[in-house]
């Protein structure tokens, strides 16, 4: 299927400095294309520019076939709506007011508004769940009910390609979610094309169906999510050195405190990751066992812990593994216990319990803080 | 869309139309059935001695034609009589007797209280505060003269309803034009009083033989001039006194007003028998004054042999402590030293008709001529 | 809450309307010289009467000036704070006053210097172009400005530049013109006559009706520039245009009647605190009779309360406008909260 929206050769930048170079990028309707990159590298002039607030500096943006500098401001208008960070004034307006001048290309000369334009743009409010203050002033809402409005604006405009810079800044993890949904909806129902910029990398990878990734002023790599998010590419594209990214996860985690291991915990299926993390905050090096590489505990475990004991995949651990962990508890002086269940598969660690009682080394995670903090005292 | 355009466009132009078509009557000037313009003839001049900015000329059926200088004819018309036929476009007819008439050029009341015609002036330019001419301010209190706003917003309903005949007002009303054209509108013909264009003092006060013109009082204000200047006339042939004189006053903002030495301030110095202390002061502007720096001052009048100070703007000082809290600096002048410090009444220029007093005034204190009381007309001088 | 607003709507331009009825017929009766009203009324239907004179050429040409000029300063007020999108831009903010009365000057000077009387039309002609002129500048900084801050400072620094001039050729004038500078810097609707209303309102009313059908590319840049670019306004001729239309208008009231304060910066808001809304389709009429009755209503005050001595009309029109606009930034603020 043909490109809807593609570049060919194209530079942008500012007052004829060109930032970046030769972008190849295209998109086809029904598809979502997110630019990701570090901040400063050019996400925004890439989206700018193909939505002709910019100059092109060369090259062009081809849109539906026809290069958007030929199309007249109407023409272009009822082919692509934009969703940008701009601070929207709207004094006395209300949300309904909002997005209703999504119709602006469609009215007349005073523009005001047929009952058609009314119930478009009655729809695109339902389309977005945002019947409950449509009616409220704008300027009264909150930023997440802002987005899904400017949303239902752009909506509203009926377009074929909607252009969105950064929709989801400032929302709060539930209004991201509801908002990426939206859109999701509208690419799917009305089969347009979506050009954004996203920060969220672990929601980009969700949504997205082409990711072109945008660093030091150049187009890097352009593919699908599964061709971009690998963990060292993330590492290198954002150039993250003090920290990890976990790309099946999308998450990141912090860099592990230095310094040998002062206490060892036992954990295994999720029950170890929000010790691994305070213990991380507290400044306390810890070694962490005796896990399995499919764990649930142990991309944070990696992340985090100082010295880890771990078995492949589906493996269940062998006497190696618990003298290597014996050695580590002797070494550490102390011992966390996460887990309550025990089963053929984490014997070893129930073990590694009875070990640390008889040695009564075992604490309580509350008794190793106070204890860690009188020290430094 | 392009008709509806057309179309409004034509309502705006009709509407425009409609307004500018709503001239209403215009004012009460009176039909012109008198003899014809052509056939009437010249019979005299007025003689003028001094005055330059205006010429009177009589014609017959006691018709008297009065030209002021850049501003406009004017024919007056006796009373029973009509305004002749045919006159030219530019002449104004005003129909005696003018006894409605609002002033706002200040320096003419002085003319109408010496012509005692002060009731002929029906509506002034500036309230009973602001007159020291007592005649004019007791009239405005007692309801005889009316206050009809100044010269720069005048009472425009007050003047048409008190059925104004005439309105003087002074060489200001030029940035104003469009205060003139409204009255000419509303039927009142509008003088220009420019006696304060003329270079000669005592063509300041031969200007009462204009207001004589005007009320029909011709040979009073002959008179009167005579009278007024008789005295001064006699000083000219007197020696001069070889004193030198500076007249200034101090202003807000610490620099020096000085008359120019072209002014005739200082031409009334020399008719006393002094010398202006400033001899070659001219910028070439049309300002009677100069604002100059204290430092100049000090350099050009520290030697005067007598100050005056000139109160119409600041007010009047008594006191020669007042004088130096002006400036520190006049305490070295010799006139300050010598106790030679006078100082004008605010009245003065309101009273054009004093002009030749004035000059005796000064010619007095140069003599060192003071009267056993000590009072002089238009001086008095700074107590120690 | 849409018919409220409708309802809101309806009642807010039957005040306006009845407001301006009775300021009009006020205006009419009241006045240094008494006339009754059956007289009025006899004047305006046959033209005849004692008092015509009064009527139909002091009283009615005046206030139907401070009906149209009134008119035009609240709408180029309105104008340019939606174009700024700064609540305290008004009519004068691009230098307007200044430029007219630099020219207005120079020409004061320059012919009465040589001895010409100048007509008060001439004058009229001088304080456009010198309007005019300052908006020339200000849309050549617009042209190339890419933030409308920029206007803003182009705008006072023309101003300043101006009155500087204005004061350096006064210094150097004749005594007499620098009262009556000070005098016309501070504006009146005296002594208006047909003609000058005719004049004004071939310029007002086109004005306004092109206003009103630039309402649709008004709403639109309500929401930002970015947006109605996308909208499909050409933001480059709107510019130009709203400079264009504003600076017309208040060059017209500066010609006309001198530097009126207040009118264009406090209307709006009084305004859009009656309707409640920025919708341009409402805001141009509405602002129009807002600032036509809140003309007639400070010359009314101007001409009357102390009459025969008359206020300037900017004082009367500060110490009304002034308050306003302090109360409803701090209302407006409440309702941010």
């Amino acid at each position: 299927m043909e490109y809807y929206i593609s570049t060919e050769h194209l530079t942008v930048g500012y007052d004829g400095v060109p930032l970046i170079e030769n972008i190849e990028i295209g998109v086809r309707r029904g598809e979502i294309l997110t630019l990701i990159g570090p901040n400063g590298s050019g996400k925004s002039t890439i989206l700018k520019s193909m939505i002709r607030q910019l100059k092109l500096l060369a090259g062009t943006v081809v849109l539906d076939g026809r290069s958007i500098t030929e199309m007249t401001e109407r023409e272009l208008s009822k082919k692509l709506a934009i969703v940008m960070t701009e601070r929207i004034r709207a004094e006395l307006m209300s949300c309904w007011d909002v997005v209703a001048t999504g119709r602006y290309p469609y009215t007349g000369r005073l523009g005001l508004l047929s009952s058609k334009d009314r119930e478009i743009v009655d729809e695109a409010i339902r389309m977005v769940h945002a019947e409950d203050y449509a009616e409220k002033p704008f300027q009264q809402i909150s930023d997440g009910q802002r987005q899904r409005l400017l949303l239902a604006r752009a909506i509203c405009q009926e377009p074929e390609i909607v252009v969105l810079d950064e929709p989801t800044s400032f929302l709060d993890i539930r209004h991201k979610l509801e908002l990426l949904e939206v859109l999701k909806e509208m690419v799917r129902s009305r089969n347009v094309a979506v050009v954004m910029s996203l920060h969220e990398l672990d929601l980009a990878q969700k949504i997205s169906d082409q990711v072109v990734c945008v660093a030091d002023h150049r187009v890097d790599r352009c593919g699908t999510p599964e061709e971009i998010f690998r963990d060292e590419y993330i590492r290198e594209l954002y150039g993250i050195e003090q920290g990890s990214y976990n790309a099946l996860f999308g998450s990141l985690e912090m860099r592990p405190v230095s310094g040998s291991p002062k206490t060892f915990v036992i954990g295994g299926s999720g029950s170890g990751i929000p010790l691994y993390r305070a213990l991380q905050r507290n400044g306390i090096p810890f070694a962490a066992g005796i896990l399995q590489e499919n764990d649930l505990d142990y991309p944070v475990a990696k992340a985090l812990s100082a010295e880890l004991v771990s078995v492949p995949p589906y493996r269940i651990p062998d006497d190696t593994a618990a003298e290597r962990a014996e050695k580590l508890i002797e070494s550490c002086g102390s011992v966390i216990c996460c887990v309550q269940d025990f089963g053929e598969a984490n014997r070893k660690n129930q073990d590694l319990l009875a070990y640390a009682k008889s040695r009564s080394l075992l604490v309580e995670p509350e008794e190793l803080f106070q204890s860690v903090k009188g020290a430094e005292v | 869309m392009r008709r509806f355009s057309v179309l409004i466009l034509t309502a705006v132009l009709l509407f425009a139309l409609l307004l500018s078509s709503c001239t209403a009557p215009s004012g009460n000037r009176k039909d012109s059935d008198g003899p014809e313009w052509s056939s009437l003839t010249e019979e005299s001049k007025l003689k003028l001695r001094y005055a330059t900015q205006f010429q009177v000329t009589a014609y017959s059926g006691g018709y008297q034609l009065i030209d002021i200088n850049t501003t406009g004819k004017f024919l007056v018309v006796p009373e029973g009589s009509s305004a002749p036929a045919g006159l030219p476009e530019d002449v104004v007819p005003l129909y005696q007797p003018l006894d409605r008439i609002y002033l706002t050029a200040t320096s003419a009341m002085d003319f109408f209280r010496a012509l005692q015609s002060i009731k002929n002036i029906r509506l002034s330019g500036t309230n009973a505060d602001g007159w020291y001419i007592q005649e004019a301010k007791e009239a405005l209190e007692s309801g005889d003269m009316l206050f009809a706003g100044k010269y720069s917003a005048p009472d425009y309903e007050l003047i048409y309803a008190e059925k104004c005949d005439l309105a003087i007002e002074s060489t200001m009303i030029y940035h104003s034009p469009e205060i003139k054209e409204q009255m000419e509108k509303l039927g009142v013909p509008v003088v220009i009083e420019r006696s304060s264009y003329e270079e000669h003092p005592l063509g300041r006060m031969e200007w009462i033989k204009f207001y004589g013109v005007l009320l029909g009082k011709a040979e009073e204000a002959q008179k009167l001039f005579d009278q007024e200047t008789a005295d001064v006339e006699v000083l000219s042939g007197q020696p001069d006194t070889g004193k030198t004189v500076a007249f200034f006053y101090i202003n807000a903002a610490g620099t020096v007003n000085v008359r120019k030495s072209q002014d005739y301030v200082p031409r009334m110095i020399e008719m006393a028998g002094g010398r202006y202390i400033f001899s070659d002061l001219d910028s070439g502007n049309a300002l009677s004054t100069v604002n100059m720096t204290m430092e100049a001052f000090y350099d050009g009048a520290k030697n005067a042999n007598l100050l005056i100070y000139n109160s119409t703007i600041d007010g009047e000082l008594q006191t020669m402590d007042e004088l130096l809290n002006k400036s520190r600096l006049l305490s070295d002048f010799q006139a300050v030293q010598n106790g030679n410090v006078w100082c004008t009444g605010k009245n003065l220029f309101q009273e054009p008709m004093g002009l030749g007093r004035l000059i005796s005034d000064i010619h007095r204190v140069l003599l060192d001529d003071i009267p056993e009381d000590g009072a002089l007309t238009y001086l008095h001088k700074l107590k120690n | 809450m849409k018919k409220r607003g409708l309802v809101r709507l309806w009642i807010g331009f039957a005040g306006l309307l009845l407001a301006l009825f009775v300021l009009v017929l006020w205006n009419i009766n009241a006045g240094s010289v008494h006339i009754p009203v059956w007289e009025i009324l006899k004047i305006l239907f046959t033209r005849t009467g004692e008092n015509t004179v009064i009527v139909w050429n002091v009283r009615l040409p005046r206030i139907i000036s401070a009906l149209f000029l009134g008119g035009a300063l609240a709408l180029s007020g309105f104008l340019l704070q939606t174009f700024f999108q700064n609540p305290i831009a008004g009519p004068f903010i691009l230098g307007i006053s200044s430029g007219a009365k630099l020219v207005l000057s120079l020409t004061l000077i320059g012919f009465l210097s040589a001895g010409i009387a100048v007509g008060s039309f001439g004058l009229i002609l001088a304080a456009f172009a010198g309007a005019m002129l300052s908006m020339g500048f200000v849309l050549a900084i617009s042209l190339k400005a890419k933030r409308m801050s920029l206007l803003i400072i182009g705008g006072v620094m023309i101003g300043y530049i101006c009155s500087a001039i204005t004061d350096f050729v006064v210094t150097f004038a004749d005594d007499q013109n620098i009262i009556n500078l000070h005098h016309w810097s501070l504006g009146s609707f005296s002594g208006m006559s047909w003609e000058n209303v005719g004049v004004m309102a071939a310029v007002v009313i086109p004005a306004l009706i092109f206003t009103f059908l630039l309402s649709k590319p008004i709403s639109a840049y309500q929401l930002g520039e970015v947006y109605a670019r996308n909208m499909g306004v050409n933001i480059r001729v709107f510019r130009i245009v709203l400079i264009l239309l504003s600076s017309v208008l208040s060059a017209c009231v500066t010609a006309f009647a001198g530097p009126i304060s207040f009118v264009g910066v406090a209307v709006p808001h009084l305004i859009r605190s009656i309707f409640k809304t920025e919708k341009p389709l409402i805001m141009v009429p509405a602002c129009f009779l807002g600032g036509a009755v809140f003309c007639l209503l400070c010359d009314l005050i101007a001409r009357t309360a102390f009459s025969p001595t008359e206020l300037s009309i900017s004082s009367v029109t500060a110490v009304f406008g002034a308050p306003v606009v302090i109360l409803v930034m701090l209302r407006r603020q409440k309702e941010h909260l």
